[in-house]
């Protein structure tokens, strides 16, 4: 059954894959297309009156669309409008948004590129786009309107929402389009999608030419992709003065996307939301989760009713806070007369179907006349922009957030616990305000807030990696990197490491020209180190098997260690653990994963007795089908070696290091555990979560973290003679400062002669 | 950080920042750059952009981290416990030689001593709750003054109480005033009684006619005299205001044998013991109905941050000073000890009990 099921939805995926194929060859030539009437669009030119008839595009008004709208026909199908739409209407009219609907036309028809800014809960991602539909009449012009969402699930989630709120069914009229799923069709006038899809879209079609205006939606989150949208954007509405564009933003930093935008004019509107009141404590907290803790007790017992939202850091942080206060709850309980609450953890990681609780009713008073109970949420700070849970009276803000931030000097990428920045927190405590007046608590002075916060978030194009972004620019057709108008520049070093990396990865030739292997590269969804791998994995004649790897390292860990039961988890690890590493360890899964299906056992059951996620290994299953299409578009072999072969491990450990020879660290001296990362000299130390036993001299690594340490994760034991064999660039004994790693090297390359000395001797 | 304090060696590598890396001036990275008209110092970017205004420094460099093991509160210090004390006295001095305004030094020295004067008065008596009764506006008491209705709405219960700690000052000052709560459920208290409270609460409304209204000028005023405690202090708040409001939302009768649970533990019985020290004291509160919001931020060194906020209605920068709101651990070792000699004091003033346990027959 499940296996069933399985394939059903491989199969599906694969069509959709198809689709997306063919997508991108039609974006090619877009361009052609355009030129002539639509052919897709030719069933709307039939004679049916419709009420968009006397429309004229960009001379349109509320009242004429309002008409429109309430009309018995759906003008964009011609089919009757049902019950439901009508009732959806009437809500749509009660949003704040819709009183300024006439406001925003105007706006919208006096500028090119328009700044919207409107409250949480104004309507603005759903309303907006429909209202720019009834102005732009794709269907005429057959240039789509498109709606970037920083997230997938808001992508989907709001494509459905507007599908209903039009009549129409998604995937027709409405659509979406995400990374690895495309539910667009020929019909399809208004398109969400992530910000990363429009991009990569972008690299097929410079100028957008399938979009008659683009709506940039949550620009003030400042993801990686919305950033160099808006920069991309900027230069494309230089050249196409029909290309609308409208950047929707929460109310903060208004002011500095229209000083971006050439001054582009603003209209705001206010959000439906309550006041919220506001505390700090008098002195600093000695801890920050017992405070937070204590908070959330206090308002559970003089608080009216009303949910506790507080916001914490990590996962463990969450869980055990999560069981000290329903501890304490239920002490509370037998002790008093307090009111049941419920505790809810919200992070990342955690199973969809457990974060989907947090949308539970509150338990209801214990007895009749009882206190009313409520519930708690302790939540990352996804809480925070992603999701919304209406009910949230009381939020309690410890300051506090994991960031994720790069290092371009010593390339670790730190997880750290740090301070919030002031717009961040007034985001916190506006989550207090959607039902009704609220109350948000802040576990630290007034004075922390003004001193210690900085103003905005880090956009993220300061906290990453740049080296996938760079090369996607090139993609773009960027020439000039450094001039590139982003509203944020990164740090030049930054940039400075992005490029070399391109560059010893073969993707960037020695004038910074993009080569065939970088543009191969950046067809794939991937970093540079992970495509150039898959690119060159033929050689080593285990394409197969690097794919599987490729994938399983693009998902989510897909070890679960519960922790009332890590042992047996750790137990159940070692049966998959191959003694070389970690990367052959999740190959190892994987087969068998594979083979629990094949045998038609009941996957699902069979990863839970594993201790392995079904989600993640199912979804790193997708991922590779989609790379799979990727890679035979694009002629590269799928080729292995023989199972019995004893050369099918090393091959694939050899063909690691040709994506990852930049990833390597030597040991420091023998009995150490301490690692030394090459050429940049960190001390690191190998992750706990290792299967590796045996202290190897060399490993290449996955990721460089630094959490409580420098780590290095994912790590898997290679021979130093192929480092100078794979990648001699990099390993050009000569640039290398003088150290153990240089003399370890001198060593072996004088080995090496010596060897094929003996062997020319023969 | 005394000796006892917990040791944090880590090894560091010769060149923990890369600077080698970073100075090399011939890498790939930097001739690309140079090649495209970047010089070093300058931001990345369109020349002379507008928005750069806006550019900070992690615009010109990577972010710099700050690697966090402990769960310190944001803008607590470690080596809070035993900084140098006794510099108070030279604040003034050495705020002019900094070239600080008197009016300002006047304000901190001011929020300092309000600080001290509220930690002495909670470590040494707890605090005190009060429940809401209303404002007295003309002759008649409302729930809340007419210009505040809107914002009063949202509370619920009819209770207000005193919340240790929590001096929550607040951005929007004089929104909050008449926020009515629940009373905070301790665990010490069975809910009867809180229902009785309430009922008394309302009663109160109705009876306190007494209540003097002195809206406008006090709350002003008020904002400045937050977290005032010492009985002095409240007689002369009390002169300076009105001198009829005594009533009786003291809760001089709090339980006694509260069962505490641990964490709200040391709070309920400081509040319990302070309580029971007054009432052997004076026997009456002085609290009033209207301004007993503001009196009731006294603070509370060891309260945690009470979520039942007062309203807040200070605007006042929150004092920097000494001490942490959570409990000191330390302070815990007197509290049985402190209980108990109220306890016997208590037992003390009343003759009853005396003559019981002299086994006086009356």
């Amino acid at each position: 059954m499940a296996d069933s099921n399985k394939n059903l939805k491989r199969s599906s995926a694969e069509r959709e894959g198809t689709q997306d194929y063919k997508r991108m060859k039609t974006n090619g030539d877009g361009d052609a297309m355009d030129a002539k009437p639509n052919p897709y669009l030719a069933h709307l030119d039939e004679d049916f009156s419709s009420p968009l008839d006397d429309f004229e595009r960009h001379k349109t008004t509320a009242l004429q669309a309002s008409k429109a709208e309430d009309s018995d026909n759906n003008p964009w199908t011609g089919r009757p409008h049902s019950q439901q739409y009508f009732k959806i209407l009437k809500t749509r009219r009660d949003l704040p948004v819709q009183k300024q609907r006439q406001e925003f036309l105007d706006a919208y028809h006096s500028t090119q590129i328009l700044v919207f800014v409107g409250e949480t809960g104004s309507g603005k991602t759903t309303q907006i786009p429909q209202y720019v539909l009834y102005d732009e009449l794709p269907h005429q012009t057959g240039k789509l309107i498109a709606c970037t969402q920083p997230r997938r699930v808001a992508a989907m989630s709001v494509a459905q929402r507007v599908a209903d709120e039009l009549d129409v069914n998604l995937g027709e009229e409405v659509g979406y389009s995400i990374r690895f799923e495309n539910r667009t069709g020929p019909k399809t006038l208004l398109k969400y999608m992530t910000d990363g899809q429009l991009l990569r879209e972008a690299m097929h079609d410079h100028d957008m030419s399938r979009y008659g205006c683009i709506i940039l939606d949550e620009a003030h989150e400042r993801t990686l992709a919305t950033d160099i949208l808006m920069a991309l954007l900027k230069q494309i509405a230089e050249r196409r003065k029909d290309l609308k564009i409208i950047v929707m933003s929460a109310t903060l930093d208004a002011q500095k996307f229209q000083t971006y935008f050439f001054e582009a004019p603003l209209l705001a509107v206010p959000g439906r939301t309550h006041p919220v009141e506001i505390f700090y404590t008098p002195e600093p907290e000695r801890d920050y989760v017992e405070a937070a803790v204590r908070t959330v007790l206090q308002i559970h017992a003089s608080e009216p009713e009303g949910d506790v939202l507080l916001f914490l850091t990590g996962e463990e942080e969450i869980e055990d806070a999560c069981r000290r206060i329903s501890l304490e709850v239920d002490d509370m309980i037998r002790e008093s007369d307090a009111g049941p609450m419920t505790v809810y953890p919200l992070y990342g990681t955690l199973p969809p179907h457990q974060q989907q609780r947090i949308f539970d009713k509150a338990p209801d008073a214990l007895r009749k006349g009882g206190r009313p109970g409520r519930k708690c949420i302790v939540a990352t700070n996804i809480a925070e922009t992603s999701l919304t849970i209406d009910g949230i009276v009381y939020v309690v803000d410890p300051g506090f957030s994991k960031q994720k931030i790069y290092n371009p000097r010593t390339r670790v990428e730190s997880l750290l616990v740090s301070p919030i920045s002031k717009a961040s927190a007034q985001q916190r405590a506006g989550r207090a305000g959607r039902t009704r007046p609220g109350k948000c608590f802040r576990l630290y002075t007034e004075n922390a807030f003004k001193k210690e916060l900085i103003e905005q978030t880090y956009p993220e194009i300061l906290r990453s990696n740049l080296a996938n972004t760079v090369l996607e620019l090139k993609k773009l057709g960027v020439e000039d990197l450094v001039h590139f108008d982003l509203m944020d520049p990164p740090a030049p070093e930054t940039m400075m490491r992005a490029l070399e990396e391109l560059n010893y990865l073969a993707c960037l030739d020695d004038d910074g020209e993009l080569t065939t292997l970088g543009g191969m590269a950046s067809e794939f969804p991937l970093d540079p180190a992970l495509a150039v791998m898959l690119i060159s994995a033929p050689e080593f004649y285990c394409s197969n098997e690097i794919l599987s790897i490729t994938s399983l390292l693009s998902v989510p860990q897909i070890w679960v260690r519960p922790n009332n039961a890590r042992k047996r988890a750790d137990e159940m690890k070692q049966q998959f653990a191959h003694p070389d590493g970690d990367h052959l360890t999740l190959l190892n899964a994987y087969h068998a994963y594979k083979g629990a299906e094949q045998s038609g056992e009941d996957v699902k059951k069979w990863c839970h007795e594993h201790f392995l996620s079904f989600r993640h290994l199912s979804s790193a299953d997708n991922v590779r089908a989609q790379l799979k299409r990727i890679m035979e578009t694009h002629g590269i072999e799928l080729v292995s070696t023989p199972f019995q072969n004893k050369e099918y491990y090393t091959n694939i450990r050899r063909a690691l290091l040709a994506g990852f020879f930049m990833q390597v660290a030597m040991r420091e001296s023998a009995n150490s555990k301490v690692y030394k990362t090459v050429k940049d000299d960190q001390l690191v130390m190998i992750h706990p979560g290792t299967v590796v036993t045996s202290p190897y001299d060399w490993v290449v690594y996955n990721e460089f973290v630094l959490t409580t340490k420098q780590y290095v994760r994912t790590v898997t034991n290679i021979r130093p003679e192929w480092l100078l064999e794979i990648a001699p660039n990099y390993y050009d004994v000569d640039t290398f400062e003088k150290g153990e790693i240089k003399s370890a090297l001198t060593r072996i390359t004088e080995k090496i002669r010596r060897r094929q000395a003996m062997k020319g001797g023969r | 950080m005394g000796l006892a304090a917990a040791k944090n060696k880590r090894k560091l590598g010769n060149d923990p920042n890369n600077t080698k890396w970073s100075r090399n001036t011939d890498s790939f990275g930097q001739k690309i750059l140079r090649s495209q008209g970047w010089q070093p110092g300058e931001y990345l970017g369109a020349k002379d952009a507008p928005h750069a205004e806006w550019h900070t420094e992690a615009n010109t460099t990577h972010i710099r981290v700050v690697l966090k093991d402990d769960t310190l509160g944001l803008g607590a210090k470690r080596n809070n416990g035993d900084e140098c004390t006794g510099l108070d006295a030279f604040q003034h001095l050495l705020g002019r030689l900094n070239g600080k305004s008197d009016e300002t030094l006047e304000a901190e020295q001011k929020v300092r001593e309000d600080v001290k004067l509220s930690l002495y008065m909670e470590r040494k008596f707890g605090t005190i709750r009060f429940v809401k009764g209303g404002w007295l506006v003309g002759d008649q008491v409302k729930e809340t003054p007419d210009d505040e209705i809107e914002k009063a709405q949202n509370g619920s219960a009819s209770e207000a109480q005193m919340s240790s700690a929590d001096v929550s000052e607040d951005s929007e000052p004089a929104a909050v005033k008449s926020k009515k709560r629940k009373a905070d459920q301790d665990t010490d208290r069975e809910d009867d009684k809180a229902r009785k409270k309430e009922k008394k609460s309302k009663k109160r409304k109705t009876d306190a006619e007494t209540d003097v209204d002195i809206e406008g000028g006090k709350k002003k005023k008020d904002k400045k005299s937050k977290r005032r405690r010492t009985e002095s202090e409240e007689g002369d708040e009390k002169s300076t205001e009105s001198p009829d409001e005594v009533d009786g939302c003291f809760e001089a009768k709090r339980a006694k044998k509260e069962k505490k649970k641990d964490k709200k533990d040391k709070k309920e019985k400081k509040e319990k013991r302070r309580k029971d020290k007054e009432a052997s004291e004076s026997g009456v509160e002085t609290g009033d109905s209207i301004s007993k919001e503001k009196k009731r931020r006294k603070k509370d060194a060891t309260a945690e941050t009470s979520p039942a906020p007062t309203p807040a209605e200070s605007s006042m920068p929150t004092p920097s000073g000494s001490g942490y709101s959570t409990p000191v651990p330390t302070s815990s070792r007197y509290l049985a000890r402190s209980r108990f000699i109220a306890q016997k004091k208590l037992a003390f003033a009343d003759s009853a009990a005396l003559n019981q346990i002299f086994m006086i027959k009356s």
